[in-house]
């Protein structure tokens, strides 16, 4: 039986008198592909922010690899997210004077000490190995965003969040993308996907929905209603 | 981009950051640049005139003349041998000029005047503030020239190169008129000879009415020397021309502290200019900033990077801040004194420290806006 990766008890975010989680609890275990979605205002943005240790809940727990984050100051979350996270932005959100390379190690950077070679592997990985020293604005949409899942991987971190990472994309690109995710989580790799399209949802194991910030249910890929 | 510059695979992730991130915001960082070489430049003229005004003020306000007097006491009189000892105590260092004066009426060819015997030698440093027709008699022991007042050679018609007879009976002694002296002071009516020719002449041999000094003031030499010779000759009349050696000090601290103030508004103003500047950066570097947080910088990687990246531009301020600052100096010192500042060595660190201060504090606010991104608003666009 899979190793539960991330786990939610009583999950609650509030701002002000806006309650944008209502006591959700999630798990998702060892080398799932999970799509969380809802539509725009559901919450699962939020609760892509409390998973990804970039936003603290106000009740409850966020259990990841067995560490309640939800117990971590500032600093603590900081340092789980660049040892256990990867993640991979709608925007892409790569730094424009640093190369598709130095972008990827710059992740390195933060995590312990920046390796050429390995940063190399996973550029070729996401097969852009011919574009190892171009700059942001020098790449396509599609290009951009595989640097992007390149800079998710190059930690090897055990849990990979994406945010809509194909939202900004084209349909070709979308499929590039996808087809990219697809292969991380054949190797293993645990994913957790935020997205408000229906279509990608056939590409994971599981859809959680939520509504309105309260979880309405979840839906096995070949039962999903997409 | 056409190169990559990484050279290994272990690379400083954080130099490279730094420098890329300058390159890319040339002309912000010329901004910053630019106030911080201003203040650094101020800070250093400032500075070099504050260290050096003591010396060059001492020098100007010896143009105003004599700053010491010393006359006979009651009942006492002055002799030439008193007179060279207390000028054989005051250290060379310290004598600008000085003359005894001697007065007596004496008759010539054309009427009577009155005879005023000076030590030529020094009297140009001494009066420098005379205006002389003709020229000065730079020689101590010239017994054949002699300056006039403007009012008495008016008088007598006499003008530079014409000749005066002194007569005493049979004895004639002839004067060559060399120049002619206009002081607005009392000089104007007097025939100024050397002063042995005077004390000869008015047969007062060893006599001396009082004598003048012209002092480096720099160090408060003057209340020094007055002191000492209070105590060495408790008869004389020893004082301080204090229109002059006192007006030094006042307007050494007024101008101290003018300039005081005006490099304490410079410095406000590149504070402000560089904070606003950076400010400015800093929110255009939102992105940069919530990613690197997102990936894992903490506040101290933030802040080392806006530190760093200030500090460079900074010390390049600083140096170029140092040569302009040198040159500002040089104009202040020439445009106000007539002469070179000499920068002091305390003006180098005064400079630095100074200047890196200024920018910062004015890095502080930007720096906590920086730490204080919240990755997940700003990465999501709001």
């Amino acid at each position: 039986m899979s190793t539960t990766v991330i786990e939610t008890k009583g999950l609650f975010k509030r701002f002000d008198q806006v309650t944008a989680l209502n006591n959700i609890n999630l798990k998702i275990k060892k080398g799932e592909f999970v799509a969380i979605m809802g539509a725009s205002g559901s919450g699962k943005t939020t609760l892509l922010n409390i998973l990804t240790c970039l936003d603290t809940s106000t009740e409850g727990s966020v259990l990841l690899n067995g560490v309640d984050t939800a117990e971590l100051d500032e600093e603590g979350r900081r340092v789980f997210r660049a040892n256990q996270i990867g993640l991979v932005f709608q925007q892409f959100h790569l730094i424009p004077f640093l190369s598709a390379l130095e972008n990827i190690m710059l992740a390195q950077h933060y995590h312990s000490i920046t390796d050429r070679n390995s940063a190399l592997k996973v550029l070729e990985q996401v097969g852009l190995g011919h574009r190892v020293d171009h700059l942001p604005n020098q790449l396509s949409g599609g290009e951009q965003q595989r640097v992007c899942i390149a800079r998710a991987l190059v930690n090897e971190c055990p849990l990979i969040f994406a945010d809509e990472p194909t939202g900004n994309l084209d349909e070709e690109n979308e499929q590039i993308v996808l087809a990219l995710l697809q292969e991380l989580h054949a190797q293993g790799r645990t994913i957790v996907m935020v997205t408000h399209n229906p279509e990608l949802g056939r590409y994971t194991d599981r859809i959680i929905r939520l509504q309105h910030g309260k979880y309405i249910g979840e839906e096995t890929h070949n039962e999903a209603d997409i | 981009m056409a190169e990559n510059k990484l050279t290994g695979s272990a690379i400083n992730m954080l130099s490279l950051i730094i420098i890329r991130s300058l390159k890319v915001r040339f002309q912000q960082v010329l901004v910053v640049f630019a106030a911080l070489m201003v203040g650094a430049a101020i800070i250093t003229a400032m500075a070099g005139v504050y260290f050096d005004i003591n010396t060059k003020m001492s020098q100007e306000l010896r143009t105003f003349g004599a700053n010491f007097y010393i006359g006979p006491g009651q009942g006492t009189s002055l002799s030439n041998q008193t007179y060279d000892n207390i000028v054989s105590k005051i250290p060379d260092s310290t004598l600008v000029a000085t003359s005894p004066y001697l007065y007596g009426v004496a008759r010539t060819e054309l009427q009577k005047v009155i005879l005023l015997g000076v030590d030529f030698s020094h009297l140009n440093k001494l009066v420098p503030y005379w205006q002389v027709k003709g020229k000065w008699i730079n020689v101590g022991f010239d017994e054949r020239h002699a300056m006039i007042g403007a009012t008495l050679a008016s008088q007598l018609e006499l003008k530079v190169g014409d000749t005066i007879t002194l007569t005493n009976n049979a004895v004639k002694h002839k004067l060559i008129i060399r120049g002619i002296v206009e002081s607005g002071e009392a000089i104007d009516n007097y025939l100024i000879v050397n002063i042995s020719l005077a004390q000869s002449w008015l047969k007062k041999p060893n006599e001396v009415n009082y004598a003048l000094f012209s002092l480096e003031n720099n160090d408060e030499q003057v209340s020094h020397l007055a002191q000492s010779l209070y105590r060495q000759y408790p008869k004389l009349e020893v004082r301080p021309i204090r229109k002059v050696s006192a007006s030094e000090g006042k307007v050494l601290e007024k101008i101290k502290g003018l300039m005081g103030l005006v490099t304490v508004v410079i410095l406000i103003l590149s504070t402000l200019c560089v904070n606003t500047t950076l400010t400015a950066m800093i929110a255009e570097r939102r992105r940069e900033f919530a990613l690197q947080k997102a990936l894992g910088a903490s506040h101290r990687d933030i802040t080392l990077q806006i530190i760093l990246e200030t500090t460079i531009i900074c010390t390049v301020a600083i140096f170029f801040g140092l040569i302009l600052g040198y040159v500002l100096a040089q104009i202040l010192g020439h445009a106000v004194f007539d002469t070179a500042i000499d920068l002091r060595i305390q003006v180098l660190p005064i400079t630095i420290i100074l200047s890196l201060v200024a920018a910062f504090i004015a890095a502080i606010v930007p720096t906590r806006r920086a730490i204080h991104i919240e990755p997940a608003k700003v990465l999501k666009g709001e």
